[in-house]
């Protein structure tokens, strides 16, 4: 698109379809400890990656 | 719920609902903004008033663009609706039961002495003590027992020092080890220390066994060794340095993380990041100090816009790091935009009390190390499992829709309703919110996607 450019892939909708398995990295147990979210967490289902 | 922003020369759209990040040029920017709350034709009227003289910049280019954001908004990535409350207790309710994360408090007890430590100088208020191996042991069969289908086990040696107690770590992971094929199970250990009893049985240990490492250093010498004493007074600084870039150095510069700790006297914390680059140091992550909001480290609402501004600035370092080709990691500032947790996670919160557990030297179970200590959140033990299911359902029950707060937030899918110790220590809730903290990441996210959009468009 000429004035727009998106930089993600699938939307949250779309990761309902093969989500929820929970093999993601409790976000706390790293470097934060009280500042986590989960936004710097990557996705370990292969399944959902492929979908992408 | 979109949010829009400026910052780094790049405009920014994101879109809560979807998780679309879009960058724009600026008469994308305006036309979204209005977008919801006029109609097309007057949209168009402004645009070009406001656009219309620049070249190239003609009514049927300003309506291409208006039609672009329709298409997205039809696409389901711009304006798109918050849908997914009914799916908010799913994850938990499909995991209920299910552990797949401990933190093992391997000592209650410690051989620095700082005074900003959350954990009262490393003794969560309590005795002294080091986890016998057999709770340690325990711990992790309670651990594979309630992990279900999950492959991915946690182990975090925390503390207090865990090296104050690093034959039991070391017997531990050897146990863990022998028996997670059999179960199928893989266990990632972490080790977080305060580098004091580093020596080469340790680095050589954690190349082995730690997935990742995490070093506490606050950063410039005069700002660490306030803090971070031994009993006779003396900082520490001179003694763990050396240390850490051994350890550092020995796992090839990758799978640890420094981490440092900044408070009121020193909000100026870009200094200290810049500090453990010079000394060679390239994953960092740096936190602001966990206290009581009248306790006399504790930020203030003073040094609010200064943290703000120190964020900005970090982002902007590491964007001219990148390009000058000496790139470095900051641990809130990682980003996958092309996927990261699908939604369930992102709605169901850290974790805390369900999946992830602290252990004490004792085998008492905590929703996690910042609860330990207080005694109404004590979960159960290692042996009988959980038996408050009360207080489990409360933590069960966090989500990023269970606080009124969290509703008109346009981070809440990076931050899943925040820390519950942060809200339970500012408002005596877990289902509270802790505001500052709010601030705080909302500013380190607008950083971190910017970061990766100029990461992303740069090498284009």
């Amino acid at each position: 698109m000429k004035h727009i450019k998106t930089l993600t892939n699938r939307t949250l909708c779309e990761s309902a379809q093969k989500g929820g398995c929970g093999e993601c990295q409790t976000s706390c147990q790293s470097a934060c400890k009280t500042s986590c979210g989960i936004a710097n967490q990557q996705c370990e289902n292969k399944a959902q990656k492929e979908s992408k | 719920m979109i949010h829009q922003y400026k910052l780094g020369g790049w405009p920014i759209v994101v879109d809560t609902c979807s998780g679309s990040v879009h960058v724009v040029d600026d008469i994308a920017y305006e036309i979204i903004a209005q977008y919801e709350s006029k109609s097309r034709d007057e949209i168009i009227a402004d645009m070009l008033l406001r656009f219309g003289r620049r070249p190239g910049v003609t009514r049927a280019d300003i309506l291409e663009c208006y039609c672009q954001v329709t298409e997205l908004k039809d696409a389901g990535r711009l304006f798109a609706p918050d849908t997914f409350e009914p799916l908010a207790g799913e994850l938990k309710k499909r995991s209920a039961g299910i552990v797949k994360a401990l933190c093992l408090h391997v000592a209650h007890t410690c051989n620095l002495n700082c005074a900003y430590c959350f954990a009262s100088q490393g003794k969560y208020h309590g005795d002294r003590a080091l986890m016998p191996y057999e709770v340690g042991r325990q711990a992790l069969d309670f651990l594979i027992a309630h992990s279900g289908e999950r492959r991915n086990l946690e182990v975090d040696f925390f503390g207090g020092e865990p090296l104050m107690n690093f034959d039991v770590v070391k017997h531990l992971v050897a146990y863990a080890r022998s028996v997670e094929k059999r179960h199928g199970k893989n266990f990632r250990f972490t080790l977080t220390t305060n580098g004091v009893l580093i020596d080469d049985d340790v680095i050589e240990f954690a190349n082995r066994e730690c997935s990742n490492v995490v070093l506490s250093l606050d950063g410039r010498k005069e700002v660490h060794d306030r803090f971070r004493v031994d009993f006779a007074g003396n900082g520490s600084w001179e003694k763990v340095v050396p240390k850490f870039q051994r350890l550092v150095q020995a796992r090839g510069g990758k799978n640890y993380y420094m981490r440092g700790t900044f408070t009121h006297h020193n909000p100026d914390f870009l200094k200290d990041i810049k500090a453990m680059l010079d000394l060679g140091f390239n994953e960092l992550s740096m936190e602001p100090v966990v206290c009581a909001p009248d306790d006399e480290n504790a930020l203030t609402e003073e040094d609010l816009p200064i943290v703000l501004d120190q964020y900005e600035k970090l982002a902007e370092l590491m964007q001219n790091r990148r390009k000058e080709g000496k790139p470095f990691t900051f641990y809130h500032y990682m980003l996958d935009l092309a996927g990261g947790p699908c939604i369930y996670k992102r709605i169901s919160g850290c974790g805390s009390g369900t999946e992830y557990m602290a252990v004490t030297p004792w085998g008492d179970l905590y929703p996690c190390h910042q609860f330990v200590g207080e005694e109404k959140f004590r979960l159960g033990n290692v042996w009988d499992g959980v038996t408050n299911a009360a207080v489990q359902e409360e933590f069960a029950a966090c989500n990023v829709y269970a606080r009124p707060e969290c509703r008109d937030c346009w981070a809440k899918m990076y931050c899943s309703g925040g820390c519950a110790a942060n809200a339970y220590h500012a408002t005596g809730s877990v289902r509270g919110v802790y505001q500052y903290g709010c601030e705080l990441f909302r500013k380190r996210m607008e950083c971190a996607i910017m970061l990766e959009a100029s990461r992303l468009l740069d090498d284009e």
